[in-house]
């Protein structure tokens, strides 16, 4: 088997991967601080903050010997009898210097800069640098300058990484990006009168490892140390990009990526990032409404339920046909509940899946290994980032919910035309979702073609103000559930803010209605109700589902290939923090 | 500092001797202080009340009272939102609202568009003064600080910009001014100027 020395220790190396020597220490709890390198861009290895002893051992004799000089571990394969020394005094006192370099010019800003309590620089200057520095020349002060119409640039606290250079050529190979002039004048800009302009262009921010490249959505607004994190999927598409909603204050300020290798590896798209305003948004309903006499006005929650509840159960008893439009937008654990109540309301109930918003085509980034890459790529996986047409989160986990209770999948307008047709007594309606289905027109047809319309959405639509009932519903941050991607990957979204005065989540909503007892329902325990009835939900047998989601029919859930995927950078850095905490806890005099 | 740097000083608590384990005789010495402070005060000589509002209190130099907001050279608030204070305040009394600086500020980045600390809930510990890495927020002298309703102690950034107008001269910013001469610090303050629903 081949193994590796790190620190006079070895360890067994993975099989069939092929690692740099900063990951194949990472696995083994050993942190070597870095910069420039990023786990899908290439490697350049040029902050040098990486630099190891580093040496091989004969397999033969046993002999080891060692690279006179230091080598950057980015750059260094993890193979069979690689010697690696992480915290030798020659590594130590080179981190200090690098770190004494790379604060030559830099301004910081630290108080006022948006990176702070995320940075790179503060942490590793806090574990691996000095406090003081011998730099008495003038500083380079860089210029401030816009370099997208969503991003800033902050060129003095720029530390050259050339991440953001290497994104833009690499992996949306638009390559707005470049470094102009040389030596300690070296800028990152763009090439003039080109913006970064790309559907991606985001992603650098999350990529700066210092705070040169800020998001203007986010600027200013709130530390990053107030922010609370929650693991969600944006819904904005049906890839169902990864990533974390952060909140604060019943308000959500930013989301940002989260890796996950088999669907959106680091990256979200723009149009992903900035949908976190409609969970914000003013005009979401604050109470439930109900038609009394001939005036839609706000009255109780559990008012608006009963009254919904008593109306469909005397439209079934009176031999009356019901529809129930599910929304794309719910999770699979409310479509699930849904279905199961209108079908048990009475059998002969239709259930069609809502509007799937369609706009435009599939965009697809597709970096090669090779393509618009320099320096080494030999570590490199690069995948595919895919912006789907489809703008629901969840239509292909609906459609698996309705085959299982009616066999067929209804669509939205052959439904509309059935209700127009006046077959249906009365309509369960949900939507959930920030476009809007049913204009003023659509909605008045489909409200005179039922006696009875209940209406379960966030925002007061031409439909809503036609509805018998009003059920104010939670936005996608306000609700935990699962999505089905495009893929078919069922994965799970936590919950990133309580659900709003005067709303419920749809979950406790379908739960109410349907008269399940036992209290507030969770949606593992709904979901792994779902996984017993249904088979294509097998994968989330007990309502656990893999970090990284689980492709809906298959067997048990397959593991990313290069098993336990890279920590993401800041994932990283937070480590290293806590480790600095023990340390300096140890020591230090009080 | 660096946790093994060579200059750092590990201090060791001193170990307790005999009779400093029995307790009683550091009792009987507090007991005896008290007992002093008794007797000056009832002989009249040292007596520690005075006949407030017609005499004022004068606190000791490093007493904290309300806070006020710093003014640059330029009569700008200095504060750049950074929210360290709001992070350090334990009380959670602090509330702030950054914003980008308009383009005129050359020197700044950042400055604070609402700035709102609820006094009645400030445990005046000064934490946000020791947080502040520009000394934006300091707590000053004055200890008259009466409101007829919960609203009139939540101070915004108008009345805190005030209290430093008012104490400028008294208390000049402790590190961006160079110290005053010798002389009691708060003896100048009117009082009959505080915040408060007298102003
Ligand atoms: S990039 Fe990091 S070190 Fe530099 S000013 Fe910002 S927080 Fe401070
Ligand atoms: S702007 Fe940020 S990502 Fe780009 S080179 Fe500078 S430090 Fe690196
Ligand atoms: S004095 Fe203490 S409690 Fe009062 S605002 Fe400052 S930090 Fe908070
Ligand atoms: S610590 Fe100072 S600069 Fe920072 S927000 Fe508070 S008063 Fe303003
Ligand atoms: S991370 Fe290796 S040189 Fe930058």
């Amino acid at each position: 088997m081949a193994t590796i020395l790190i620190n006079g220790q070895e360890y067994p190396l993975p099989e069939g991967e092929k690692l740099n020597a900063i990951q194949a220490a990472q696995r083994i709890g050993v942190e070597i601080p870095y910069y420039c390198w990023h786990p899908s861009l290439s490697v350049v290895a040029n902050c040098r903050m990486c630099e190891i002893e580093v040496g091989s051992k004969d397999p033969k004799t046993g002999e080891i010997r060692m690279v006179p000089k230091l080598v950057p571990g980015c750059q260094t394969p993890a193979k069979d009898g690689t010697v690696l020394v992480t915290d030798s005094p020659k590594v130590v006192e080179h981190q200090r210097m690098i770190m004494e370099l790379l604060l030559l010019n830099h301004p910081l800003d630290c108080p006022v800069c948006d990176q702070a309590g995320e940075c790179g620089l503060q942490d590793y200057s806090y574990s691996n640098g000095q406090a003081v520095h011998r730099f008495v020349e003038e500083r380079v002060v860089n210029p401030r300058k816009e370099v997208a119409e969503t991003i800033q640039l902050n060129a003095d606290r720029c530390i050259m990484c050339t991440r953001c250079v290497r994104f833009t050529r690499e992996i949306t190979h638009t390559g707005e990006l470049q470094v102009i002039s040389r030596g300690s004048h070296a800028e990152i800009d763009i090439f003039p009168g080109h913006p970064v302009a790309n559907a991606l262009a985001g992603n650098v921010v999350d990529l700066c490892p210092v705070g040169a490249l800020l998001d203007k959505d986010f600027l200013h607004k709130q530390r990053v140390w107030f922010l609370s994190k929650h693991d969600g999927v944006c819904t904005r598409c049906s890839t169902g990009c990864n990533i974390s909603s952060e909140e604060n204050r019943g308000e959500i300020w930013r989301f940002k990526p989260r890796n996950n290798p088999l669907v959106n590896d680091y990256w979200i798209c723009d149009e992903g990032r900035y949908s976190y305003k409609s969970a914000n948004d003013p005009s979401l309903l604050t109470a439930m409404y109900a038609r009394i006499g001939n005036e839609l006005g706000p009255v109780l929650t559990d008012q608006a339920l009963k009254s919904a509840g008593q109306e469909l159960t005397k439209v079934a008893s009176e031999g009356g046909k019901i529809a129930a439009v599910i929304s794309p937008f719910l999770t699979v654990e409310e479509a699930y509940l849904l279905a199961g109540y209108i079908k048990g309301l009475s059998p002969d109930a239709v259930l069609a899946l809502g509007a799937v918003p369609v706009v435009g085509e599939d965009q697809t980034f597709t970096p090669d290994k090779v393509k618009g890459r320099n320096g080494d790529t030999s570590f490199l996986d690069p995948k595919p980032f895919t912006i789907h047409a489809e703008k629901c989160p969840n239509r292909k986990g609906v459609e698996a919910v309705l085959a299982h209770f009616q066999g067929e999948v209804i669509d939205f307008n052959a439904l509309t035309g059935r209700i127009a047709a006046g077959e249906f007594k009365a309509l369960y309606y949900t939507s959930g979702s920030p476009d809007l289905w049913a204009d003023e027109e659509a909605a008045r047809s489909l409200r005179s073609g039922v006696s009875y319309l209940v209406v379960q959405d966030t925002l007061v639509t031409p439909l809503a103000q036609l509805a018998d009932v009003v059920l104010a519903s939670a936005t996608f941050a306000e609700k935990a559930g699962s999505y089905v991607n495009a893929d078919g990957r069922l994965q799970y979204a936590e919950a990133a803010l309580p659900p709003r005065d005067g709303s419920l989540p749809d979950l406790d909503i379908l739960a109410i209605l349907g008269g399940r007892s036992g209290g507030p329902v969770e949606s593992s325990a709904v979901l792994a109700e779902l996984a017993a009835k249904i088979p294509a939900f097998g994968v989330a047998a007990g309502g656990k589902l893999p970090t990284y989601g689980a492709l809906l029919g298959d067997a048990p859930a397959p593991l990313p290939t290069n098993g336990d995927a890279p920590t993401p950078f800041i994932d990283a850095w937070s480590k290293t923090r806590a480790q600095i905490g023990t340390r300096s806890g140890a020591g230090a005099t009080r | 500092m660096r946790p093994d740097d060579p200059s750092l000083k590990r201090m060791i608590p001193p170990t307790l001797k005999l009779h400093e384990k029995f307790y009683l005789p550091q009792i009987v010495g507090g007991l005896l202080v008290t007992g002093k402070h008794i007797l000056s005060a009832s002989l009249g000589k040292g007596a520690i009340t005075v006949s407030y509002p017609e005499d004022q209190h004068v606190p000791s130099a490093n007493y904290r009272g309300v806070h006020r907001l710093n003014k640059d050279e330029q009569g700008r608030v200095k504060c750049v939102a950074c929210m360290l204070c709001a992070t350090a305040c334990p009380a959670h009394c602090i509330d702030i609202v950054g914003a980008t600086a308009p383009e005129s500020w050359s020197d700044r980045e950042k400055y604070c568009e609402s700035f709102v600390i609820d006094e009645l809930r400030c445990i005046y510990c000064g934490m946000c003064e020791e947080a502040c890495p520009v000394e934006a927020i300091e707590l000053t002298g004055l200890y008259d600080l009466t409101g007829l309703s919960r609203e009139q102690m939540i101070f915004d950034k108008t009345k805190l910009l005030s209290v430093f107008d008012l104490t400028r001269d008294a208390e000049p910013m402790r590190y961006t001014t160079p110290p005053p001469k010798a002389g009691p610090r708060p003896t100048e303050v009117e009082p009959s100027g505080l915040p408060g629903p007298k102003a």
